[in-house]
């Protein structure tokens, strides 16, 4: 074996609103960075415009020099396009699906370069996709890993099944079960059987943690909290990931908050950016509504009105049947946004519902002839959650199986990009 | 990001957490590997402790689980026997740092593990917050433990100490070459010093030093592995040699580019001369080891071949910004061109640049 395999594998996540990196067989990414580039579109858009008269190549290319090392990544590009106007963000990951790839190789070239510090030749990769990439998307990535970085092997994992092989781990199970994946730009309720995803069942859902961050931002606004308009958003997640909790019925819910406001309205501090003047405002209802368009969507959206327990529900169902009663014992939640306090016993319990109520119509239909068995229905919830995904790429690079699984350079210019098309599972471990 | 920066990153977030968070007490174990194969190893275990205190029977109301005294231990449980108290206490806050470095090539000598000079240059860096455990961690070069409650009281110098910790990697494997540096500064040959030194800075690859009174000639061997960053690097270099002349430069450190060894390194084994990319070579005067210069100068040298290899991946990155774009706009020609029938949903399929042959962009140009 090659020395790269001696060295644990670099295992990136890069999710719409956060990447996760680090190395394969730590518990825990070394960075989780906002999945964004500052570029300093000054020196681009000089180039662009005097392509066209294909005058002055050198000024031209040492703009283009320029400004190819003229950006920052994560919580530095924020801080930078805050700070100063000569830069643009550009968040190169949209819906789970990379649209830009310029910015995206950037993106990859810090992480690796400043960020992890390592060289990408001296080790094997883990990079993660969403279960709807397209091929082209895929091969698009194995261009830039082997042709820019030259990292010795390549394997692209889907989310959904890194974050069933976290639980996997944890607790015992096999690799059949539904991922529930609630991250800062896309929700999907994905079944996997036996560790290959039932691509046809797979479902979307246009809710997820940045609808709950601007759902908060509207009802404060609406309450007329005075919350400066350029820190708004920022505060809006930062209470939801604060204070934000699942109740188990609003109504109550609200009545529990009209009885005891001192126990359950919070409040937040903050200094206006512009002038440095403090300021306060009071947290009440948002705390449980933010979560609760997963359960009532309709409180948020018109267009989507179906809520994620049915979402589920209808996944499983359209699943191949011997596969369903296995699936509903085994529903895992992953992604930042599935971390609301008793968020898995909503689902849980609203889940169970659905299903009881069928066997119930179902037994009631045959009038008598036999019950049909109870369906278990278990929404699992681990400790790793937020980063379950990372954590499962963790655990699977750091076994001998992984290396033998990758894509590597050797294959990749004998046969060219198309052997990232495919993606080989991991045989004989599960 | 031009330069590396010589604190680690990661090393750093996970001092600073450690220290705002010292009472949690949780445990670690993580590990890390960067450019060069310099790995690094984080540990902290959560050792117990029984200690047996005995106070006045009036101060029993004092000694309550969670209670802290002595800085950062913490009161577990109190037992009282014998108008003893015994209680369980909790000291979270050591923290084991491991190092392993490159494998030296065999014209590079380790002293003990560790490049010349690094012992002393670990205790007079780091002083009291580390100790040198003796033997290092398994396949670890060198394993310190750290005690952080010694760490400054002053917000700033507490800041300035973690992140030298974060700088390992500088103090240790740049120790030798500061060593010789520090010499020139003051304008002598440090004593125990052989004509030519060869350092470690690459799994089995180094680079030289000629140490001379008035002057330090460094060459660097350069070896890359693929062939097109073979080709990148040595237009890189010879670029980066013909920069050096611009007038703005005159005071930089004089640089030179050669395909074959330089007369520096004469008798030195063949095997340690085999460069794909040529030999840079740097001339280093009193002037540019001067004062705080120092520190600046030794960590440039020591991650140069870092350096250029970051330099010909982002070269790699511009060009196929360059050739996606061009694709794009080829492939917009091509459809323009095309009758409306089959056009547009084809795009998606023949976007990737390798699979455009050279005669499909001919003919798409002349299209
Ligand atoms: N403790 C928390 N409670 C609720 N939401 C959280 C919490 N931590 C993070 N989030 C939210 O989770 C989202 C990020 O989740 P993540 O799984 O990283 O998304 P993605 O993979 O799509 O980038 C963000 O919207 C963030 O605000
Ligand atoms: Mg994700």
């Amino acid at each position: 074996m090659d020395a790269a395999a001696s060295r644990p594998a670099v295992v990136i996540d890069n999710g719409t609103g956060f990447t996760k990196m680090g190395f394969a067989g730590n518990v825990e990414p070394c960075f989780i960075i906002p999945t964004v580039v500052a570029v300093n579109d000054s020196f681009v858009n000089q180039s662009r415009s005097s392509s066209s008269k294909s005058s002055n190549w050198l000024a031209q290319h040492s703009a283009g020099v320029m400004a190819d090392l003229d950006f920052f990544i994560g919580e530095e590009a924020l801080i930078r396009s805050r700070s100063s106007g000569t830069y643009n963000l550009s968040y190169p990951i949209h819906h789970g699906q990379v649209e830009n790839w310029d910015t995206m190789e950037r993106f990859w070239q810090q992480c690796i370069f400043n960020y992890l510090r390592c060289d990408p030749e001296d080790h094997y990769f883990l990079l993660t996709e969403s279960p709807l990439t397209a091929p082209e998307n895929r091969e698009y990535t194995g261009e830039i890993m082997f042709e820019t970085f030259n990292v010795p092997g390549l394997y692209l994992a889907v989310q959904p099944v890194l974050a069933l092989a976290a639980g996997y781990t944890t607790s015992k199970c096999e690799m059949t079960g539904v991922v529930v994946d609630v991250g800062d730009g896309a929700t999907h309720v994905v079944p996997v059987a036996d560790g290959y995803v039932i691509g046809s069942s797979i479902k979307s859902i246009p809710l997820s943690g940045k609808d709950v961050t601007l759902f908060v931002q509207q009802l404060m606004r609406e309450r007329g909290e005075h919350v400066p308009p350029e820190d708004s958003l920022e505060v809006a997640r930062k209470v939801k990931e604060m204070y934000c909790y699942t109740s188990s019925d609003i109504v109550k819910e609200y009545n529990k908050h009209d009885r005891e406001p001192s126990k359950y309205i919070k409040h937040w501090r903050g200094i206006k950016p512009k002038t440095g003047a403090t300021y306060s405002c009071d947290i009440g209802y948002e705390r449980f509504l933010g979560p609760e368009i997963f359960f009532n969507p309709e409180i948020y959206s018109d267009d989507f009105t179906t809520p994620l327990p049915s979402v589920i529900d209808k996944c499983i169902q359209s699943a191949p049947i011997d596969t369903r009663r296995a699936l509903y014992k085994n529903v895992v939640l992953s992604g930042g946004s599935t971390m609301f306090k008793d968020f898995n016993r909503r689902l849980q319990r609203d889940l169970k519902k659905i299903v009881d109520a069928r066997i119930l119509a179902s037994d009631a239909r045959l009038g008598g002839e036999g019950k049909t068995q109870p369906v278990e229905v278990n929404v699992v919830s681990h400790p790793i959650q937020r980063f379950a995904v990372w954590f499962g790429g963790s655990v699977l690079a750091s076994t001998p199986e992984f290396y033998a699984a990758c894509h590597t350079k050797a294959e990749y210019e004998e046969y060219g990009a198309s052997i990232c098309r495919t993606n080989p599972v991991f045989k004989g471990m599960y | 990001m031009i330069l590396l920066q010589s604190p680690s990153r990661f090393i750093l977030q996970v001092l600073l957490n450690r220290v705002q968070n010292i009472d949690k007490g949780v445990e670690l174990d993580c590990h890390s590997v960067e450019f060069d194969d310099v790995r690094y190893h984080i540990q902290v275990i959560i050792s117990f402790v029984m200690c047996a205190l005995r106070l006045k029977s009036k101060k029993i109301g004092f000694c309550r689980p969670g209670m802290k005294f002595l800085c950062h231990v913490e009161v577990l449980f109190v037992l009282f026997h014998n108008h003893l108290f015994y209680t369980l206490c909790q000291y979270p806050q050591f923290m084991q740092l491991s190092m392993s470095l490159p494998t030296p090539p065999p014209e590079t000598v380790f002293y003990g593990g560790l490049p010349f000079g690094a012992i002393e240059a670990i205790k007079a860096t780091y002083g009291l917050i580390a100790q040198i455990l003796d033997p290092p961690k398994d396949g670890y070069n060198l394993t310190m433990k750290l005690n952080l409650a010694k760490l400054p009281e002053d917000e700033e110098e507490e800041h300035a100490l973690l992140v030298k910790v974060a700088s390992l990697r500088e103090v240790v494997l740049g120790a030798p070459l500061r060593v010789v540096l520090k010499h020139l500064a003051s304008k002598t040959i440090s004593p125990g010093i052989d004509e030519l030194v060869a350092l470690v800075h690459r799994p089995k690859e180094s680079f030289f030093l000629l140490p001379e009174v008035d002057k330090v000639t460094i060459v660097f061997p350069m070896r890359f592995n693929d062939s097109t960053d073979t080709v990148l690097a040595t237009s890189f270099l010879q670029e980066f040699v013909e920069a050096r002349r611009t007038a703005g430069l005159n005071n930089a450190p004089p640089c030179f580019w050669s395909y074959s060894p330089p007369p520096e390194l004469e008798g030195v084994p063949t095997q340690a001369l085999s460069a794909n990319a040529g030999f840079v070579t740097f001339v280093i005067y009193p002037r540019h080891v001067e004062g705080r210069k120092l520190d600046r100068t030794v960590w440039s040298l020591s991650t140069f071949h870092a350096y250029v290899s970051y330099h010909v991946k982002c070269s790699e990155g511009f060009m196929h910004t360059r050739m996606r774009r061009r694709v794009e706009s080829l492939i917009q020609a091509l459809d323009r061109a095309k009758p409306d029938s089959e056009g547009s949903n084809k795009t998606a399929l023949s976007r990737s640049f390798k699979r455009l042959s050279v005669k499909d962009l001919r003919s798409s140009s002349n299209s």
